[in-house]
Parts: C-alpha cells; sequence; structure tokens
C-alpha cells in the first residue's frame, strides 16, 4: 500500500519536473501549481531553482583584464582598417 | 550564424555555426544607464580619436572582460576575447547608429565574439548537452521523505561564480546568457541558432546542476565545521 503510493507520489513527480523546464523558462510561477501543494521535495526544488536564478542577477561585473590586454588592443589598432 | 543541431531536441544538441552582426537586444537584457562622457567619447572614435576610443576601452573593459570570463571560465582565453572584442570595436564603431544603448550593443558584439571563437575552437564537435550520470541530469526524483540541504539563504556570491565556473561550457553559456545577463530564451535561440525550446532545457539543467554542485559545496561545509 505505501509503496503504491510512494510510486504515485514519484510518478506525480516525474510529470511535474518535466514540466518545470517550460514552466519557469516562461518566466511563469510554478509555486502555484497544485501538484507543490502535497510535495515537499519538489517545492523545494522549485525553491532552490528560482533561488539560484535570482542570485545569478547579483552577479555583477567585477573582474578586470590585466593591463597585457590594452597594450595588446593598441598594437592591434595601429594595423586595423576601421569600417 | 551559430547554431545547435538537436536531433532529438534534448539531446545531442551541437554548436555548428558562426554568430550574427550584432543587433540590438529586443528583451529584458540588463542595461546599464549611458555613462558620463561616453556619447562623445563615441563620436570622437567614430572619428579616429583613438585617445577616445582608449577612453571607451576604460568604461567598458570590466563588463566585456568579465562577460568573457564567465562564458569561458578560463582568463587566458578570456583576456584574448576581450581583445578581439575591442578590436571588432575599432573597426566596427563607425558603424554604431544609436538604435540601442552603446553598451548593449557592445555586449551582443562581445557574446557573438565568444560564439564564434567557440565554435572555432571545436563546438562544432562540442556537445551543448553534456552527458550527464541519470541522477545528475534526471533531478531528484526521490521518494518521498527524503529532506535536502536548503539553498535558500545560504548563498554567497563566490560560491555561485565558482559554481558557474564549474558548469559544462554548453550550460555555462545559457546560464550565463539568460541568467546573468538577461537575454530571453528567443534571443539566445536566434544567437546560437537554436530552437526555444533547446534553450530552455539547456537553462533548466544549468540550474539543476548548479544546485547539484552548491548543495555538495553546503554539505562538505557543514562536515568541515563539524569536524
Amino acid at each position: 500500500m505505501n509503496a503504491e503510493k510512494i510510486n504515485s507520489a514519484s510518478g506525480d513527480c516525474a510529470e511535474f519536473q518535466d514540466r518545470l523546464p517550460e514552466l519557469l523558462g516562461e518566466n511563469q510561477d510554478p509555486r502555484n501549481d497544485a501538484h507543490l501543494a502535497s510535495c515537499e521535495n519538489c517545492k523545494e526544488l522549485v525553491s532552490d531553482l528560482m533561488y539560484i536564478a535570482q542570485q545569478a542577477k547579483l552577479l555583477l561585473p567585477l573582474h578586470d583584464p590585466s593591463p597585457e590586454v590594452w597594450n595588446k588592443i593598441e598594437a592591434g589598432i595601429k594595423t586595423a582598417p576601421k569600417s | 550564424m551559430l547554431s545547435i543541431s538537436n536531433q532529438p531536441e534534448e539531446k545531442g544538441a551541437i554548436l555548428t555555426e558562426a554568430v550574427a552582426k550584432p543587433t540590438p537586444a529586443q528583451g529584458q537584457m540588463r542595461r546599464n544607464p549611458p555613462l558620463a562622457g561616453e556619447l562623445d567619447a563615441i563620436q570622437a572614435a567614430q572619428n579616429g580619436d583613438d585617445a577616445a576610443f582608449e577612453k571607451l576601452y576604460s568604461m567598458h573593459k570590466r563588463r566585456v572582460y568579465s562577460l568573457c570570463l564567465r562564458m569561458v571560465s578560463n582568463v587566458a582565453e578570456a583576456e584574448d576575447l576581450a581583445q578581439e572584442a575591442f578590436l571588432q570595436l575599432y573597426r566596427k564603431i563607425g558603424t554604431f547608429r544609436g538604435d540601442s544603448a552603446f553598451s548593449t550593443w557592445l555586449h551582443r558584439l562581445t557574446v557573438n565574439v565568444v560564439l564564434m571563437h567557440l565554435r572555432k575552437k571545436g563546438l562544432p564537435q562540442v556537445s551543448l548537452e553534456e552527458t550527464l550520470e541519470p541522477s545528475q541530469g534526471e533531478g531528484p526524483r526521490k521518494d518521498i521523505g527524503t529532506r535536502d540541504l536548503h539553498l535558500s539563504g545560504s548563498l554567497d556570491r563566490v560560491g555561485l561564480e565558482r559554481a558557474v565556473g564549474e558548469l559544462p561550457p554548453g550550460y555555462r553559456l545559457v546560464f550565463v546568457l539568460h541568467d546573468v545577463e538577461g537575454y530571453e530564451h528567443n534571443e539566445i535561440a536566434g544567437m546560437m541558432g537554436c530552437s526555444i525550446g533547446n534553450s530552455k532545457s539547456q537553462l533548466h539543467k544549468a540550474r539543476m546542476r548548479l544546485r547539484d554542485l552548491l548543495k555538495n559545496g553546503l554539505e562538505h561545509g557543514q562536515k568541515e565545521g563539524a569536524n
């Protein structure tokens, strides 16, 4: 009995997770999906994926190239044709 | 055009071609307001003023280089690509008409330089669909009752940067373009010549892989803290 319930629930998870790329890709909020009302694992998964996407927006351009890059560019533009 | 052959769509996606000219982004790409003196520098550089071009380089080098570094995750390669992007900028700056923000135009030019480089480097043979272990690729289809470590509130920028650097190249490209740089799936599909569905799928798998990487990092941290 319990095994049947787990299989059934896992099946729901697989179906939900198959839909998830599309749900997230459309910038929809999958947290309202009915499956999540009864599935903590998928709820947590969605929460994590949305959190990662949110945090990624905070990755600012913080790296500077070495001075050598400009030296090479400067050498390059001396011979580069312009449009 | 860079394209991704995707037969079937979810598997074996392969970069096969080159990229298009820089065009204004249509979506919600992260935009910076014009920098002080940027317009004057652009106009002067268009008239052949090399000092003005150097000024433009100073204004945009960090953003261009950071983008390259995130896309290829290799310092030497990223510096070469930043160099190439600015050399292309020098050659093409006369074609900039201000239809979009200069930073947006330069950003797209840079993305194209990186994608072209990856194609030349061998991305025709490099699959965007990295081989994954089933447990990594299929996600947490776990038995009910299994508890995971929560990511929310636990992630710092350095940890995420490091994890992004560990992503397979194909996943990293789509993740950086979409989640970091703010391109829409239709723009990514256009740049890379893949379907929108493929872009969504790659992004999802990238996030899933990141989740694994980040959770593993957290678990290691907890174990070390306990010892």
